[in-house]
């Protein structure tokens, strides 16, 4: 169900729920999960069913069990806005995941850095580790490979029979991967592929290269 | 003043205009002062704006015999209209009565076009005779202390209310007349409407079933006939003649000497692109017409349009390349000759447009049928029957729109605030709602307060609240500045005006075109050629250009289906030509298409049911032909992929018009199977199509309209430059999540109902089916497409349906990627 690629001679593994496993690292990078994007939008009188609250924790929670990693990094996107009372939720989650948290901020990431640094969470504009860079936008830079989010990248197929399809996907590109959206009630962009990137789309609990 | 007092004042002035009341007209100002409630069956341009006025009129001298020195201000009546453009003709015909017989009487427009200046001089005093539109009358609600507003108002006369009757905004308008009738203290309902199959029905809608209302009310019939010839325009050359030239522009040459030979002509086409491509080519090819042709539609800028309105009462223009916008109201006496270009769909709407031709006494309508694909012949040849049997068909209203019900309750909460059990008992009174639960009744005031059916600790969930007396209120300016904007039950795509660089509004278009677009991009609007420029702050910047194009703006939705009584009439007509009995000279003109379908495959018999199966490199196409409409292909497509589904996994997309379906496949179906397994039963029917639905999209576009209606999907007011980004969401998105979290939130069911009942109308499926189930099968496996399948397998608009596993899907696809 995973798909395993070396990227300049190290091992990332990508997960059907949108995130990579960083192997020599033990990193987990996970992008875009909009936390508490219901919650604002029902404090704002739209009634999203209140039981998809929980959806991301699960979804989290099952991530994380997979690979059991020592640290996990947001790309950006967290909270998907101002605070509103998801936070305690996110607060609880915090204090019973073992791993060391951190987060690259996005554009959405407007929640004070000290509610985050309370919470054991550091905050960072982009990290570099060695040839990798980490950033919420995507970026090219040289000498270094990025992982980045913000797209919420998905890929339309078409077939025989006049047959079409829309997919979120990880987006590959030589220097370059987007990861998709982690978050559930998040929307998505398509991207129209060059002959050189690699995608990944993400089927049905399954990673399926392209 | 008596009754007879009164009509002498009516009867004087209609003398004075050398005019003599019509029947209907008299039989309508009694009842209206005898006290009753009521529906006019009058068509555009018989005088039914008099037959309502005046009554109106007289009731207020009648009320206020000192009316000269003692007037006091304030509404008295209200007249609803489902178009803007056509307040002002109503305003013309009120003035003049008020102006004739000196009446300090005011009257007012109130619709979305109307400045804010005078609205807020509407608020402190209204006009006494007030035109609106069912939107600005819910806005009138939202606004606080309207029960004083309406309190002496003695009228509400809904004009064209055929046309509101089977849509959202006949809900809406049920609700608001079922509050007005409490708020009003001596209120009298009056409906107008054009002939429809239940016109008794319309009424019961109107003034809602069981009510005292309903009793004390009448049904008055104009019954003005009206003598309608319809000629339909025949190629000449059949050989050259498309399958699915869609817009019928080959023809376009034949239809020049009939302009050139009437005063003024009106050419209907069915959509607003259609619209844009007709008069472009016209100007292109007789360029001789500019300046005395014109365009209407409903994206043109308002200006724009009432100048063509103008223009066609003042008999100086030549043509107008229209499309529904010009179906209703407005009477233009000068109009000669209207050309229906392509299939109207319905013989009430034919019938309608027939009539805006020949206004004059006893002058005869003549209609032309310009037809877009061969096959429209033969419904050129059924719509002859229609209109000498005048067969018309029925409105469907509504039941059972939760939808409205909440934006109607919220409404009622941002202005002064309701006590339930006030309101619950009007509610169970309109047509709409007869039959809601009292569970029903609390899960939507518990949606309304809590947005879900129970209170959670972390919720912060903000819209109606319940004050300590028990009345449920919108006390957040925010929320109640939002449900205002979003008031109303048309739903579009969001759409961009488009103006000049250096400013000058030309109309809308949809924001779905817009994103094709590139800078530099030149695209045919309003009957220019424009260039594109940039959006800047939610306009469309362009400049006009010389360049040559074909991009039209494509506007969604108006795919109209046969009705029952057309789809009859159809399948008649080509019984006819399959027995060789036909006699018409449409018919006829068809001859040798139905040779070459005969050729390649056969032309069903009455108690024939064709199916053709053939391979292109598209894929391998099933084509069937019940003739049924298309609203019934839909949901039997549906149901019939759904069932070969369950034989063996497939995906196909679905394509369907009037005449038939076709399922598209990259693999073949098995046609035997189908036949042998009886897979046209109407067997368990209803839990088959149910299930079929949750594979397919249908349901999922349903739910669109009710999320936004219901105010779960807030869409912005680009025009307003209100942009709330951070609140927008695809209804998509909110659609999975309610199937996964709340599938039984009662407005996510709503959305299947609709489904059934509306769009894919259950009952006659059934009929449908079971004619099938009498019928032999004829299964021809042809070479190559066949004269009739050529429509349908052009058709690009498509529903798709699968049961596979995605990543066998993906599977195959990349296959033929990667060749």
């Amino acid at each position: 169900m995973t798909q395993t690629l070396q990227i300049l001679s190290e091992a990332f593994i990508l997960h059907p729920s949108g995130g990579i496993f960083w192997e020599e690292r033990s990193l987990l990078l996970i992008s875009d999960v909009h936390l508490g994007k219901v919650a604002h939008f029902r404090k704002f009188g739209a009634a999203v069913p209140r039981k998809a609250v929980h959806q991301n924790y699960i979804l989290l929670d099952g991530i994380l069990r997979h690979f059991q990693p020592f640290q996990l990094c947001f790309l950006g996107d967290l909270f998907h806005s101002s605070l509103n009372k998801e936070w305690d939720l996110f607060e609880n989650w915090v204090a019973k995941t073992p791993a060391k948290i951190s987060l690259v901020s996005g554009n959405h990431d407007i929640i004070a850095p000290e509610k985050f640094s309370a919470l054991g969470i550091d905050i960072f504009k982009e990290l570099v580790l060695d040839s990798f860079l980490l950033t919420h936008h995507p970026e090219e830079r040289e000498n270094h490979f990025t992982f980045c989010g913000h797209i919420h990248p998905a890929i339309k197929l078409q077939g025989f029979g006049r047959q079409r399809l829309k997919l979120p996907c990880f987006f590959k590109t030589k220097h370059q991967m987007i990861l998709p959206a982690f978050g559930e009630f998040t929307g998505n962009h398509t991207l129209t592929p060059t002959k050189e990137d690699e995608i990944f789309a993400i089927v049905e609990g399954e990673v399926v290269k392209i | 003043m008596t009754r007879q007092q009164l009509f002498e004042i009516a009867n004087s002035w209609f003398q004075q205009q050398g005019w003599k009341p019509f029947p209907f007209q008299k039989a309508t100002w009694t009842a209206f002062l005898q006290g009753k409630h009521g529906l006019l069956n009058a068509p555009t341009g018989s005088g039914k704006t008099y037959a309502l006025w005046f009554p109106i009129v007289l009731t207020y001298i009648k009320n206020h015999p000192e009316y000269k020195s003692r007037h006091k201000k304030g509404l008295k009546a209200i007249w609803i209209t489902p178009l803007r453009a056509l307040s002002q003709e109503i305003q013309q015909s009120a003035e003049r009565i008020v102006h004739d017989l000196e009446l300090p009487m005011t009257v007012g427009i109130r619709t979305g076009d109307t400045s804010t200046k005078e609205r807020a001089r509407q608020r402190t005093t209204m006009p006494d005779l007030l035109i609106t539109t069912p939107e600005s009358l819910q806005l009138l609600l939202a606004s606080k202390g309207y029960a004083t507003t309406f309190n002496d108002c003695t009228a509400i006369v809904v004009d064209e209310w055929h046309e509101l009757l089977g849509t959202k905004r006949g809900v809406q308008m049920e609700l608001g007349l079922s509050r007005l009738k409490t708020v009003c203290k001596d209120l009298r309902i009056w409906g107008i409407s054009a002939t429809i199959g239940n016109l008794e029905q319309a009424r019961e809608v109107l003034l809602g079933p069981g009510t005292t209302a309903l009793e004390n009310s009448v049904l008055v019939r104009a019954n003005l006939k009206k003598r309608i010839t319809v000629k339909s325009i025949i190629p000449q050359k059949m050989e050259t003649f498309p399958w699915r030239g869609h817009l019928g522009l080959h023809l376009l040459d034949d239809i020049i000497p009939i302009i050139k030979r009437s005063k003024t002509t009106l050419l209907f086409t069915n959509t607003r692109s259609q619209c844009e491509i007709w008069f472009q080519k016209i100007l292109e090819k007789y360029p001789e017409f500019a300046g005395e042709m014109a365009m209407h539609h409903g994206s043109v800028n308002k200006e724009t349009r009432i100048w063509v309105e103008q223009a066609i009462r003042n008999e100086s223009l030549k043509a107008v390349v229209c499309t529904s916008s010009l179906d209703l109201g407005v009477d233009f006496a000068p109009v000669e000759t209207v050309i229906q270009i392509g299939g109207p769909k319905g013989v009430a709407r034919f019938l309608q447009r027939a009539g805006r031709s020949g206004h004059r006494p006893g002058a005869k309508s003549v209609i032309y049928f310009l037809p877009t694909h061969a096959i429209e012949l033969i419904e050129a040849s059924a719509l002859q029957v229609a209109v000498k049997e005048s067969a018309v068909e029925d409105r469907l209203p509504f039941l059972n729109s939760f939808d409205v019900l909440v934006q109607y309750l919220t409404t009622l909460a941002v202005s002064d605030g309701f006590y339930p059990e006030e309101i619950f008992p009007e509610i169970q009174h309109t047509f709409c709602y007869q039959g809601i639960t009292e569970e029903e009744w609390q899960w939507l005031l518990n949606f309304l307060v809590m947005g879900s059916q129970s209170l959670k600790s972390y919720d912060e969930y903000k819209k109606v609240a319940i004050e300590s007396d028990g009345k449920f209120k919108v006390n957040h300016k925010g929320i109640a500045m939002r449900h205002r904007f979003q008031i109303g039950t048309i739903v579009g795509d969001a759409s961009l005006s488009v103006h000049y660089q250096k400013g000058g509004y030309i109309g809308s278009i949809e924001e779905y075109f817009v994103s094709k677009l590139n800078p530099g991009d030149v695209f045919v609007f309003a009957g220019r050629n424009l260039e594109f420029i940039r959006i800047r702050s939610m306009k469309v910047q362009v400049r006009n250009s010389n360049k040559r194009t074909n991009k039209v703006p494509a506007w969604a939705g108006g795919r109209l289906s046969f009705s029952s009584q057309m789809s009859a009439l159809l399948r008649l007509e080509l019984y006819k030509a399959a027995t060789k009995t036909a006699t018409s000279p449409e018919l006829k003109a068809l001859e040798h298409i139905f040779n070459k379908q005969r050729e390649e495959s056969s032309v069903p018999k009455p108690e024939e049911f064709l199916i053709e199966t053939f391979k292109t490199r598209d894929g391998y196409h099933h084509i069937f032909y019940p003739f049924e409409g298309r609203a019934v292909h839909e949901a039997m497509s549906s149901l019939l992929s759904y069932r070969i589904g369950l034989l063996s996994p497939i995906t196909c997309s679905l394509a369907f018009n009037d005449y038939g379906f076709e399922m598209l496949s990259d693999k073949p179906i098995d046609i035997q199977a189908v036949l042998d397994n009886n897979l046209f039963t109407t067997e368990y029917m209803l839990e088959d199509l149910q299930k079929s639905l949750n594979s397919n999209e249908m349901a999922r576009r349903k739910f669109r309209d009710i999320a936004v209606i219901s105010g779960m999907v807030f869409t912005g007011y680009p025009e307003k430059g209100v942009k709330l980004k951070h609140l927008q969401s695809s209804s998509q998105l909110l659609f999975d999540v309610f199937r996964d979290y709340e599938p039984n939130n009662l407005l996510f069911q709503q959305a299947f109902t609709e489904t059934f009942e509306h769009q894919l109308e259950e009952g006659r499926l059934r009929l449908a089916l079971e004619r099938i189930g009498k019928q032999e099968i004829v299964w021809k496996q042809c070479e190559k497409p066949t004269p009739f399948s050529f429509p349908l397998i052009t058709d690009r608009l498509r529903e798709k349906l699968s049961n596979e596993k995605l990543a066998d899907r993906i599977k195959r696809m990349t296959k033929i990627l990667m060749k």
